[in-house]
């Protein structure tokens, strides 16, 4: 991949939720396949996660969260990402999210949700095809 | 072990506001669970009230919300906490609020704290590495942690005030026995301080226990249990010389899970029981174990009895704990607690010569061991390596519709009312007395316990005992490597 198009993905934690080990092999196996990542650490308020996409000018914003809190604040991230200009930047999401919320999450502008089970190769292939510059 | 009596069947559990979840702990204890372990919420454990900005969408989510003592008493109402073994909860960087939430709940009753049992966890140390709910940075939050276990050595010598965890730190990925000396050398930093202020060893070490983990091999868990107790024992009579059998002896706190999967939750119901199986063989104290559907979301009460009763079973049935160490003297096995004790040895060397507990979290040794292993960890699982059923082998989709537990959606309402409620009904100059005790304590570094109790007894809440810490103490600085 030419190297000024890498992907750049903000790998986000939001809310109190303190469990990051997802967070960080989702980063590391999106910089084996040759993107560019940016971990926020924990504890971020959406506004947080809003400002360090926008400093960071990322492609996509990718959300862990296992606290249960994803329906107030993953719809809250994508509002403040729309009102701030951002529609164009992407937010995906995984962690413990029950199946009857991914539909609801769509609606609200998530476009992808990645639960237990998932492989490293499939959220980078979807990145990938997502936010990859057309060849 | 299991000479007298099986390990203590115990529950961790908590969602939504206190008085829904009292309703679970009164089930629980009348389905036979003979320990209950308070999960809280995630802002209870931060140090934040249900009014917080940072709670929103948070309150009553991973347990349930304490605010004040009010929240403690609507709790536990009804509940005779004297026939329950141990109560307790994690409370990891608030030792002192939580260490006195359960003292002041004996006290409001006029129950003495030498007829019930606390346990917590209390042990921040491993929260900077794995499991994230630290508050301030881990100096002074080492001290408020020792702070417990001295208050106790004075009014309560048969509560469990501190338990040290592998848990979070091999669930992370640093495998089961880097994660073990990690845990071992945040004790050890533990009883160092406790020392320096005075305690003796066979004063300070008994009320230590800990957690260790081994979810993925079963003769592993049983040669790890089996190790660990070794190495204590060595160590608290060699390093620090213990004389005293109690303070060599090590209980230990065990969570029985295995590698549970989203596809076909139902399975997870045997992968558990095999995984609480070998820790019963190797001969844990008190047994937690996990419900079929938590890769999903908060247990449902019908997974929580199937886990209780599967704990029963492995007590009760079929003779797992008639005998001490049943699997002693088996070839494979003394061979594999030697290896393991020699795992945990060398990584213990390596901890040591690094600095000791506060150098892996500083150095970022332990972020390092976790993320190394993480990453083997999921191309093992990724590959089919590591085998996993209706994952990587016999792969089936997770596409069944779950029936999430959800919390009541008026739950943080309730709470904030509450909240609100306690706080125009106390009397102000009370709490700004207690507040200004609280603030001294953190000046002359004396025990935080009795200024804390003195304030939650006057209605100060969990956030603003914090807050003050906070001002004294400073913010913990998040990592941002992986």
């Amino acid at each position: 991949m030419d190297s000024d198009k890498r992907i750049r993905v903000l790998i986000a934690k939001v809310g109190l939720d303190g469990h990051d080990v997802g967070a960080r092999v989702i980063a590391r196996g999106l910089i084996d396949a040759g993107m560019e990542v940016i971990y926020t650490g924990l504890r971020r308020t959406p506004e947080q996660v809003v400002r360090a996409a926008l400093e960071e000018d990322v492609d996509v914003i990718g959300v862990s969260i296992l606290s249960g809190a994803h329906m107030t604040l993953l719809p809250k991230l994508r509002r403040l990402l729309d009102e701030a200009g951002a529609q164009d930047i992407g937010l995906i999401a995984g962690g413990v999210i029950p199946q009857d919320d991914i539909e609801p999450l769509r609606r609200a502008g998530v476009t992808q949700v990645f639960r237990s089970g998932t492989t490293v190769q499939d959220i980078v292939e979807h990145v990938s095809q997502q936010y990859g510059s057309p060849a | 072990m299991y000479r007298t009596e099986p390990f203590v069947v115990s529950a961790y559990s908590g969602f939504g506001e206190a008085q829904a979840c009292n309703q679970r702990f009164r089930t629980l204890l009348d389905w036979g669970a003979e320990q209950i372990l308070v999960a809280l919420d995630l802002p209870t454990q931060c140090g934040y009230d249900s009014d917080h900005e940072m709670s929103t969408g948070e309150v009553g989510q991973v347990g349930v919300a304490i605010d004040t003592l009010a929240d403690m008493e609507a709790l536990f109402d009804g509940i005779d906490i004297r026939q329950v073994k141990r109560i307790g909860t994690l409370g990891n960087s608030l030792g002192p609020v939580v260490l006195a939430l359960f003292a002041a709940l004996g006290q409001r009753r006029g129950i003495k704290w030498s007829d019930y049992t606390v346990n917590l966890q209390n042990d921040p140390l491993k929260e900077y590495i794995a499991r994230g709910t630290q508050i301030l940075p881990h100096g002074p939050a080492a001290r408020l942690a020792t702070d417990c276990v001295a208050w106790c050595t004075e009014h309560a010598r048969h509560w469990s005030p501190m338990t040290v965890c592998v848990n979070h730190i091999n669930a992370g990925g640093a495998g089961s026995s880097r994660a073990t000396a990690i845990a071992l050398a945040n004790a050890l930093h533990y009883i160092e301080l406790l020392l320096a202020q005075g305690y003796g060893i066979d004063q300070v070490a008994p009320l230590l226990h800990m957690f260790p983990d081994e979810r993925h091999d079963f003769f592993t868990t049983v040669a790890n249990l089996r190790a660990l107790r070794r190495v204590w024992a060595r160590l608290m009579k060699e390093r620090y010389g213990a004389t005293s059998s109690e303070a060599m002896a090590l209980r230990t706190t065990v969570y029985g899970h295995g590698q549970e999967a989203l596809q076909e939750p139902l399975n997870n119901v045997s992968r558990i029981a095999f995984g609480t199986l070998a820790y019963a063989l190797g001969g844990a104290s008190y047994v937690y174990i996990a419900s079929y559907d938590e890769a999903v979301s908060t247990p449902t009460e019908e997974s929580v009895k199937v886990a209780l009763r599967t704990q029963q079973i492995i007590a009760h049935e079929h003779g797992f704990s008639d005998t001490i160490d049943p699997l002693g003297g088996s070839y494979f096995v003394e061979y594999l607690t030697n290896e393991v004790e020699h795992q945990i040895l060398a990584a213990l060397a390596e901890i040591d010569q690094a600095g000791g507990a506060p150098a892996v979290i500083d150095s970022g040794l332990g972020r390092r061991w976790m993320s190394e292993g993480a990453v083997r960890r999921q191309r093992a699982l990724d590959s089919g390596a590591r085998p996993w059923v209706t994952v990587n082998k016999w792969p089936q989709k997770g596409e069944r519709p779950d029936t999430a537990f959800r919390i009541h959606r008026e739950s943080a309402e309730i709470q904030q009312r509450r909240l609100a409620q306690v706080k125009a009904q106390r009397d102000p100059q009370r709490v700004a007395q207690a507040l200004a005790a609280v603030d001294a304590a953190c000046a002359s570094g004396a025990n935080m316990v009795p200024p804390v109790l003195a304030a939650v007894e006057a209605w100060v809440t969990v956030g603003e005992i914090c807050d003050r810490w906070r001002r004294h103490f400073g913010e913990f600085t998040p990592s941002t490597d992986f």
